[in-house]
């Protein structure tokens, strides 16, 4: 047992899984709530650009200097007072010119939403429609300023966010990567493990039947077998996740009915080897009945192998999830890597280079594959002296 | 070749496409809601609707319909496409030589680069040669394809502009025929290239754990003996031994590589079938995705059977016994 | 023509040496029997002989063929040294075949390399040899695994004898058959011998066989030479205590 905890690969995985399991309780706001620009990059990258930042304006003034590249966004809300018939002057001073972001009279209480993405904003300041507004608003570096005046207060917040932001940047709805990375730890760990544990039992189940029961029944189920492993399995994959939705269960399902055949295939030539063997002979002379046989010896054979066998099988599920997710068949509302790879290949991550919507996500589905394959293999390793010996009651 | 076993060979075949037809029956037509749905696409005036729905007999019996059904299937008639309004069969013939080219190639280019690796491997033992085909071997297996892909097409397509993003060929395509075929080529190459990487370490690692067998065998220092030159000991002898079981391999790695196939196609954004299946079903297509499945495990079950019969000329003891290997 | 000088062979893992310091002579049509049991170095001089042991192993003495040393030999002149000069019927005949390829096909194999034989002429001269050895024409279109232990191994003798070689070493040919294969291919071996001058060394644990057939016998216990002689003589004065033993065995 002290053996197995040793293990880098088990001591990898109980990290993983703490981690999905319980940073999110840790991390604020939700995943699919956006913090930033789209496509911004990971906070440690290309230094040159622009990091987001924030300000307060309180007393109707703020001056800072801007030493880099201009922000991805300029966004400008809040809310002002003013006296009806003063009319309040909000402008934006850069070194270069002067703009008038707006002129409101005639009332008390204006809302305060600027972005300078919008068509209005940018038809409003003169500035050419096609294009980043931004490249205007900091044409270089030096002092910039806002001011409001004539009104009675003011409360504005002035949101630049910037190419950078996050651990691992943002997707093209400006969702921080690193977020979606952890809450995506869950959906690959539960489908994985999920589907193939369905797919252990069904295989035990069949092969067991297929084993035990010989003839017409034994021949039906490895014809099912055969037939099954005939079928290109990502296609039938693909119909079903199309045809039956795309929840999280009902993926399982379908990955499990698709994947117990192997599975079924050892146990059941397990099973023919031990029950042509004396001592089960002895057994059944000594007055033991089917049932009795079948629970306590059998399966106590097959269970270390059906470990190992969830072990290897685990990979697979998973990458069969990011498969169809990266199709696009999985849930939109479920955070999956694989549905991470989907947005980023169908959603403009390539032409942008983002490579951070691309490695994390890879990266991890690698991993947790990696881990899983190298516990399979370790348990193998356990097993085989067990299985080369000569059962003995 | 004894034809007994052509024939059980051609009877399994027959088995599975069976399965596969009732199953695509099934599939499509015991889904929840209106079954006519699946079929006739639901924005179609009444009229036509009825008309359709005579054309399909989907008035008759279940029975009937199967029958009906069947034929269509064996005839290749497969309705009309909800998303283009174009007969299915068009759509998936404009496709299939894509698919099958990417296929064929990229099973053609990693089995002969890893059959060639694996060999080189078992014939130098403990060298620096052998280690690095055992630890590429080992790290190919195991890593997920299509990651792979993205990496290279971010890789030599965005950050060094090598190839294209997308696409089976530029839009729009050049009009000069061998302008076309270089076109393609450029397109079709990192699809082809990653596959192929993706392909080979299997292959290489399989076929050097048999060589090393084939060449501690008896036979082989009998033919040795006999003054053979080391080429024909090695290829006539030897890797003419494991052919069988090469062969056994290729077979298996059909179904894989129709999946493969999907995806690469998926990641590149090439014209194949792939594509197709998926625009169906994303689109609730029924009759496009009903064929397109029926077409992929269709090629499935006939290069199975190809290879089976490929395997039987390949090794006589097979054929000759009746036995399964 | 013959000639081993103070042989001595040592694997790579092993801790003994196979076979150390033998040394005897074959003259030119000699029916000579080594006998010994399993691990006696017999099969590792047939093995040296022909250049095929394994990497690693170590020699020391002499091999020589026809005044030539094969020991110093490099590989290319051994390979034309092999089979059409010194050829063998190896042991059971089990696993001598190549199970993908017809009996035929082997003939024609060395026969196109060592003779530049080739079609008809190929073809008419392997009806001849399966003929000789008591084997229907129609066995070259047949895969190894479909024929008998005794078809087996008339059909390597066939194969051995298709470059006429001067030396033919014949191990353990009659193990796995029955006893009226056995005779049958001993009388075979002894008539081809005569027939055709051929140098024959007859390598088998068993003493009666080789005794019957053989004008001289050499027998080996551990890597040692330890008889020499007719077979009436070592018979009669067996000099080594396990010798002495096998012969009161028999008689």
């Amino acid at each position: 047992m002290m053996a197995l905890l040793k293990r880098k690969s088990i001591i990898s995985f109980i990290i993983i899984a703490l981690v999905g399991a319980f940073l999110p309780f840790f991390l604020e706001g939700h995943p699919s709530d956006s913090v930033g620009a789209p496509f911004a990059r990971p906070i440690f990258w290309n230094l040159k650009l622009p990091a987001s930042t924030y300000f307060d304006i309180t007393e109707n003034k703020l001056e800072f200097e801007w030493k880099k590249f201009p922000p991805a966004i300029f966004s400008l809300a809040g809310k002002i007072e003013a006296e009806p018939d003063k009319t309040v002057v909000i402008s934006w001073n850069t070194p270069q010119k002067s703009y008038v972001l707006a002129e409101l009279t005639g009332q008390e209480f204006y809302w305060i939403n600027m972005d300078g993405r919008d068509m209005i904003f940018k038809q409003a300041l003169d500035l050419p429609l096609i294009g980043k507004s931004v490249d205007h608003l900091f044409p270089e570096k030096g002092k910039y300023s806002i001011t409001v005046e004539g009104a009675t207060f003011s409360e504005l917040k002035l949101s630049l966010p910037g190419k950078r932001q996050g651990l691992l940047g943002t997707d093209q709805r400006g969702r921080d990567v690193f977020r979606l990375l952890i809450y995506g730890i869950r959906t690959s760990l539960l489908v994985g493990i999920s589907a193939t544990i369905i797919a252990t039992v069904l295989g035990l189940g069949f092969g067991l039947l297929a084993g035990y029961s010989g003839g017409l029944i034994d021949s039906l189920i490895m014809r099912t077998v055969d037939i099954l492993l005939s079928i290109p399995t990502l296609p039938i994959l693909m119909v079903l996740a199309g045809i039956w939705g795309k929840g999280l269960w009902q993926l399982v399902l379908i990955l499990s009915i698709f994947s117990w055949m192997g599975t079924a295939r050892s146990v059941r030539s397990l099973i023919l080897t031990v029950r042509e063997s004396a001592w089960v002979e002895g057994l059944k002379a000594l007055g033991a009945k089917k049932s009795y046989i079948l629970r306590r010896h059998l399966i106590s054979e097959t269970a270390p192998i059906l470990l190992a066998n969830i072990a290897l099988g685990v990979p697979g599920a998973i990458l069969s999830e990011a498969s169809l997710a990266f199709l696009g068949l999985s849930d939109p509302r479920l955070i999956s890597w694989g549905r991470m790879l989907h947005e980023a290949h169908s959603f403009g991550a390539f032409t942008e280079g983002a490579w951070w919507l691309l490695l994390p996500p890879g990266i991890g589905i690698v991993i947790l594959c990696l881990i899983f394959m190298d516990i399979g293999r370790y348990l193998e390793e356990l097993i085989d002296p067990r299985l080369g010996s000569d059962k003995n009651v | 070749m004894s034809s007994k076993w052509f024939l059980r060979r051609l009877f399994s075949s027959i088995a599975v496409l069976a399965a596969v037809l009732v199953l695509n029956f099934l599939l499509f037509r015991v889904m929840p809601g209106d079954a006519v749905s699946t079929i006739i696409d639901p924005s179609f005036s009444p009229e036509a609707k009825e008309l359709l729905r005579e054309l399909y007999g989907l008035d008759k019996p279940l029975k009937e319909q199967f029958f009906i059904y069947i034929k269509q299937m064996l005839t290749f008639k497969f309705g009309l496409s909800f998303l283009s309004r174009r007969p299915v069969w068009e759509e998936l013939l404009s496709r299939l030589p894509s698919t099958l080219i990417l296929m064929s190639l990229s099973m053609f280019f990693s089995s002969v680069l890893g059959i060639w690796l694996g060999i080189k491997a078992a014939l130098n033992r403990g060298k620096k040669l052998e280690k690095l085909v055992l630890r590429l071997g080992a790290i190919t297996a195991s890593f997920p394809g299509f990651f792979v892909q993205l990496v290279l097409l971010m890789l030599l397509a965005r950050t060094f502009p090598l190839f294209p993003l997308r696409g089976s060929l530029s839009v729009p395509p050049p009009t000069e025929a061998t302008a076309i075929v270089i076109d393609y080529i450029w397109h079709m190459a990192l699809p082809v290239i990653s596959l192929t990487l993706m392909g080979f370490g299997g292959w290489a690692l399989y076929v050097r754990n048999l060589m090393v067998r084939v060449l501690g065998e008896d036979y082989v220092l009998m033919a040795r003996a006999r003054g053979l030159s080391e080429k024909r000991v090695v290829y006539g002898h030897s890797f003419r031994t494991i052919l069988p079981p090469i062969l056994t391999i290729l077979l298996m790695s059909v179904p894989g590589l129709v999946s493969g196939a999907v995806i690469t196609e998926s990641v590149f954004s090439l014209y194949g079938i792939g594509t197709f299946l998926l625009e169906a079903v994303s689109g609730h297509d029924y009759p496009s995705a009903g064929a397109a499945f029926y077409l992929l495990a269709l090629i499935t079950i006939i290069s199975n059977l190809f290879a089976d019969i490929i395997y039987g000329l390949a090794d006589p003891r097979v054929r000759i016994e009746g036995k399964n290997q | 023509m013959f000639e081993v000088k103070k042989l001595r062979v040592k694997y790579k893992n092993s801790v003994n040496d196979a076979v150390c310091g033998v040394s005897f002579r074959l003259e030119k049509g000699a029916f000579t029997g080594l006998v010994g049991e399993s691990g006696s170095g017999k099969s590792t001089i047939v093995t040296a002989s022909l250049g095929l042991l394994p990497d690693g192993a170590r020699t020391e003495g002499e091999i020589l063929f026809k005044g030539q040393n094969i020991l110093n030999m490099s590989e290319d002149k051994l390979r034309v040294l092999r089979w059409k000069e010194i050829a063998l019927v190896p042991q059971g005949a089990l696993n001598s075949f190549t199970p993908v390829i017809t009996i035929g096909r082997h003939i024609i194999e060395v026969l196109k390399t060592h003779l530049n034989m080739d079609g008809k002429v190929a073809d008419k001269k392997i009806d001849c040899l399966l003929e000789e050895v008591g084997l229907e024409a129609s066995i070259k279109r047949r895969y190894p695994h479909e024929l008998s232990g005794g078809q087996k191994q008339r059909a390597a003798i066939a194969l051995a004898l298709a470059c006429s070689p001067s030396l033919l070493f014949a191990d353990e040919p009659t193990t796995a058959l029955d006893v009226v294969s056995q005779s049958g291919i001993l009388k075979l071996l002894e008539r081809l011998s005569k027939e055709k001058g051929l140098t024959v060394l007859l390598i088998t644990h068993d003493l009666p066989v080789a005794a019957t057939l053989c004008e001289k016998l050499l027998v080996m216990k551990n890597g040692l030479l330890v008889e020499e002689g007719s077979p009436k003589e070592i018979i009669r004065n067996p000099k080594d205590p396990h010798t002495k033993a096998l012969v009161e065995a028999i008689l």
